[in-house]
């Protein structure tokens, strides 16, 4: 008897050794991790229109401040002079982090994995033309022309598109629904032309 | 002391025996009687004796089988040659000098499925999943050719419990996407229950129970060494795995066992192209150490698994036009195919799971106790595609730890009733960062079960019931960009009933019926975010009820008495209340940047999952084997009064086997010729509800497998060699369960070799 009671004390220690053993390992390890990583939203799209031969700029934007789903996003109407020839200048935001980061410097960064498409309607009166071109010569897309003729009221559909391949094979025959890219941006302004 | 260790390193004790049939006092010839340790099983004589020489001291379990009786097994500490009088089918305890030290009682159950032996050898290197999927009626539920999970009966995730060497995984099971996180070959077999036993695990196992069970430690006398290796050809996959273990020849009643394994396979092909990025490496590595006592016995076992998995590059999906031109292409862009790499790029996902367990079972008197706890540490790291190639940090991290503690008292068997009561409790702790998926939860569950069983005759009757009190404090809850916080609690109940009814030793049928509840998980009640496989937005739901279903069961085996016929029919048929589905919420999509995502939205309905498992086996000749599985399921969702999505399509199985006979130098060796037929699914929710899928379900497809077997003489050791060809006609096919039908076909035809090689010192 004496020694089925050892036996089970011993047993006992084992068990408890190893509960031991667990609770070590679990102490070892941070209770909460706090580090943020890059959870690369962009929040707004902005478009900055300078008029050609001097005149106050005029910015429009796309902003969804909190990211995908929570607030319901703030489009603006792009409201632009008949007759008139723009300087357009895209930027990025995300305003989720604190500081609010520059996504632009990014794309640019990394310029021939990405691509800005400028699809005016048909009825907008708007064209654009003389995108920048990535370190290949092919569009980007960051900083264009925009020319608008007779007052009319349209839509400007904005994409961005992401190349995920490696080598990204951008070429400049890629259409917008090309299937070597990805949509990171698909944002449709309503325009006015005054 | 001295002359008891001089004696443990003798391996000269025999072991002998005498069966007698119990109810005619008849003794027994060609019983069949196994040493499962030493994997030798030998025929009783005209008088019913056998005989085993030449052993060492050591802990053995005997299996004694007859046609026209119930099997017997026994434990036995062999410390001296010994005779034992085995009365078959009402077992005895007339042992003589040997010391019972735990009868392992087969799992009777509502059903028990099992793959083990030649047959779990044959897919090594397969993950768990692709393993379990040579049962009847487990599924695959796969995102491309890296990720699968086990379905059984059409329910998977979190409705199926997976018990690995004992401890409830706590993994993590979000999504589809998202596979068991355990190395298949620490298993000696693996087995798929429904019924009473499940109860010791949960009393949520609605779809089932998936046990990894490992050998049991110290049940190899001396000192052994398995190597297994072998090459894929389809994606040029190699895999080493090694398993060392050993009872102390100066300390018999201590056991050690290490094993590891690395596996590495390099982008998967399709008949007509190959995927880029979808390459896998593994790494896994498990210790255990056991000591086995006359009174008591203990394990302490640790397990690290890690898994990096690269995820097709053609199916991260921007939004949902992207998705639909994904979905028209014929074949993925040239520039997501052809790369024949081993490198892993993004997408992709990276899994460690650690676990440390320790048991301990111990007996007063006749009175047994056992005592686990165990600790698991599960990380996940998902890396999307992104914008930055410098960025070389997981977009979404998620760290699960879980410590379980089970106490369990089994009472002995008194007039024909034996049981056991248990106490468990889990607490759970769940932390995130990156891209908001689930909230930072606590979670802590208590629960209680108690499982009688009754035997006399040819009936044996089980019962039990069991319930668990959860609670969940979540916080870091992001709503609007604020953080917010929830507390859920639920009280979940089982009970279960299975009667076994076996006149003869021809015909066997078991009745279950089981009730389960389910409460919802974390990511069912509070997820938020874009899916960018389905280009979705994937919203919880925080007003979920727990899933109670109520499960019936009832199995038929018979064979005939030449044993050249075997069948089995399984017929179930599983109600489900509250069932939790995604539903598309087409009046309310997610207006992003990147435009407008559907929302799919958890939500409960009625549900009920009917179908049946035939397996039949044939002997044509001694050389000659037929075989036919067959597994039918229905999902219907009662409530809508239409079908489920993602149920599994009807399959039939053929093989034909053919058996030679040993050559000089060659044993063991077998033919096989396998032919898959997967109907195409047509029990598909109806498009004139919400629509539920992009694409309709693919076409039917059948598939041919060759296999070859054989163990020979190297060296004068035993190698085992499988050589198999799958998918021979490298046919273009895509399945209904993997998530990428919509993207590419699933992969061709590959070549596969696997070598087993066993040392014994």
């Amino acid at each position: 008897m004496k020694t089925t009671i050892k036996k089970i004390m011993k047993s006992s220690n084992y068990f408890i050794l190893g509960f031991f053993l667990i609770l070590m390992i679990s102490s070892c390890k941070k209770d909460t991790v706090q580090e943020e990583n890059d959870e690369e939203i962009i929040t707004t799209l902005s478009l900055k229109f300078t008029p050609v031969g001097g005149g106050a700029a005029v910015t429009y934007s796309y902003d969804d401040a909190d990211g995908p789903g929570g607030n319901a996003p703030v489009k603006q109407t792009i409201s632009l002079a008949a007759n008139k020839q723009y300087q357009v200048e895209l930027s990025l935001l995300n305003k989720t982090t604190n500081p609010v980061t520059d996504i632009t410097t990014e794309i640019l960064a990394e310029a021939d994995a990405h691509r800005f498409y400028f699809a005016p309607s048909a009825s907008a009166n708007i064209s654009v033309g003389n995108l920048n071109n990535d370190g290949n010569g092919v569009p980007l897309g960051t900083t264009g022309t925009l020319s608008t003729t007779t007052a009319a009221n349209g839509k400007l559909l904005v994409t961005l598109r992401h190349y995920p391949g490696n080598p990204p094979n951008k070429a400049v025959s890629d259409p917008v629904n090309s299937s070597k890219s990805g949509t990171d941006i698909e944002v449709e302004f309503d325009t006015v032309v005054l | 002391m001295w002359s008891n260790n001089i004696q443990a390193q003798n391996c000269t004790f025999s072991l002998s025996g005498h069966v007698v049939d119990a109810d005619v006092k008849e003794q027994l010839s060609n019983a069949s009687v196994t040493l499962k340790e030493i994997n030798t099983t030998i025929l009783t004589d005209a008088k019913g004796d056998f005989i085993f020489q030449g052993l060492c001291a050591g802990s053995y379990t005997i299996l004694v089988q007859h046609l026209n009786c119930k099997d017997y097994t026994e434990s036995i500490d062999l410390k001296k040659s010994i005779h034992l009088d085995i009365n078959l089918p009402h077992a005895v305890n007339t042992l003589g000098e040997a010391v019972v030290v735990a009868q392992k009682e087969k799992q009777s159950t509502g059903f028990k499925k099992e793959i083990s032996g030649a047959e779990l050898m044959s897919k090594n290197g397969s993950s768990l999943a692709q393993a379990l999927g040579n049962i009847n009626g487990v599924t695959l539920l796969q995102t491309g050719s890296n990720v699968a999970k086990p379905v059984v009966h059409g329910l998977s995730g979190s409705r199926l419990l997976i018990i690995n060497n004992g401890v409830r995984l706590e993994g993590q099971q979000w999504g589809n996407e998202h596979a068991p996180e355990v190395d298949p070959f620490i298993a000696d077999k693996l087995e798929v229950i429904k019924g009473v036993d499940e109860l010791k695990y949960g009393s949520d196992a609605i779809g089932g129970v998936i046990l990894i069970e490992p050998k049991a430690l110290g049940s190899t006398p001396g000192k052994s060494l398995q190597f297994n290796t072998g090459y894929f050809s389809n994606n040029k996959q190699y895999y080493f795995s090694g398993i060392l273990e050993q009872q102390l020849k100066k300390i018999p009643s201590f056991t050690y066992r290490a094993q590891a394994t690395y596996k590495r396979g390099a982008n998967s092909t399709t008949p007509n192209y190959r995927l880029n990025n979808t390459g896998n490496e593994e790494l896994n590595f498990s210790l255990a150490l056991g000591i086995r006592k006359t009174k008591w016995n203990s394990e302490l076992f640790y397990s690290f698994f890690s898994t990096k998995l690269g995820i097709f590059t053609g199916s991260h999906i921007g939004n949902l036009t992207d998705l639909y031109n994904a979905i028209a292409a014929k074949q993925p862009d040239s520039g997501f195919i052809g790369q024949n790499t081993y490198s892993i790029g993004r997408p992709r996902q990276e899994v460690k799971h650690q676990t440390i367990k320790s048991k301990t079972v111990f007996t007063i008197g006749k009175q047994k106790f056992s005592a686990l706890v165990s600790g698991q540490f599960n990380l996940r790291k998902e890396f999307d595609i992104v914008r930055t190639a410098s960025n070389v940090k997981p977009q979404i991290m998620l760290n699960i730890n879980t410590l379980a503690e089970d106490l369990q008292w089994e009472h002995p068997k008194t007039k024909n009733l034996k049981g056991t009561i248990g106490l468990s409790a889990v607490q759970q702790q769940n932390t995130y960062s990156g891209r908001y998926f689930i909230p930072n939860y606590i979670s802590y569950t208590t629960g209680i079960y108690a499982i009688e069983k009754w035997t006399k005759h040819f009936w044996e009757l089980q019962t039990g019931f069991r319930m668990d009190v959860k609670k969940i404090n979540t916080s870091r809850l992001r709503i609007n960009n604020n953080f917010s916080a929830y507390t859920f609690n639920f009280n979940t109940y089982a009970a279960s009933f299975n009667a076994i009814y076996k006149p003869t030793g021809f015909y066997k049928t078991n009745f279950n019926i089981a009730l389960s509840t389910r409460a919802p998980y974390v990511n069912e009640l509070l997820s938020d975010g874009i899916h960018h496989g389905t280009a979705t937005y994937e919203k919880g739901n925080i007003y979920l009820k727990p899933e109670k279903s109520v499960y019936l069961s009832w199995n038929h085996e018979v064979r005939t008495t030449n044993d050249r016929l075997r069948f089995s029919l399984l017929l179930y048929h599983n109600p489900i209340q509250n069932f939790i589905y995604q539903v598309p919420k087409p009046e309310s999509p997610v207006l992003t940047i990147a435009g407008a995502f559907p929302q799919i939205q958890y939500t409960q309905t009625n549900a009920t999952l009917s179908g049946t498992d035939l397996a039949a086996e044939y002997k044509l000749s001694n050389a000659f084997d037929y075989k036919v599985k067959l597994a039918l399921l229905y999902g219907r969702n009662t409530s809508a009064k239409d079908w489920l999505i993602l149920m599994p399509a009807n399959r039939l199985e053929q093989e034909l086997l053919f058996k030679l006979p040993d050559g000089k130098k060659t044993k063991e060796t077998g033919l096989s010729f396998k032919w898959t037929q997967v109907a195409r699914q047509n029990r598909v929710p109806s498009a004139n509800n919400i629509k539920q899928d992009y694409k309709n379900a693919p076409a039917g497809y059948a598939l041919f497998q060759v296999g070859m077997n054989s163990t020979l003489q190297f060296l004068n050791l035993p190698v085992t060699v499988f050589f198999g060809v799958e998918n021979i006609a490298n046919t273009v096919y895509r399945d209904y369960l993997n998530a990428f039908r919509y993207f590419s076909d699933e992969t061709g035809r590959n070549f596969t070799l696997r070598i087993h090689l066993p040392i014994n010192f």
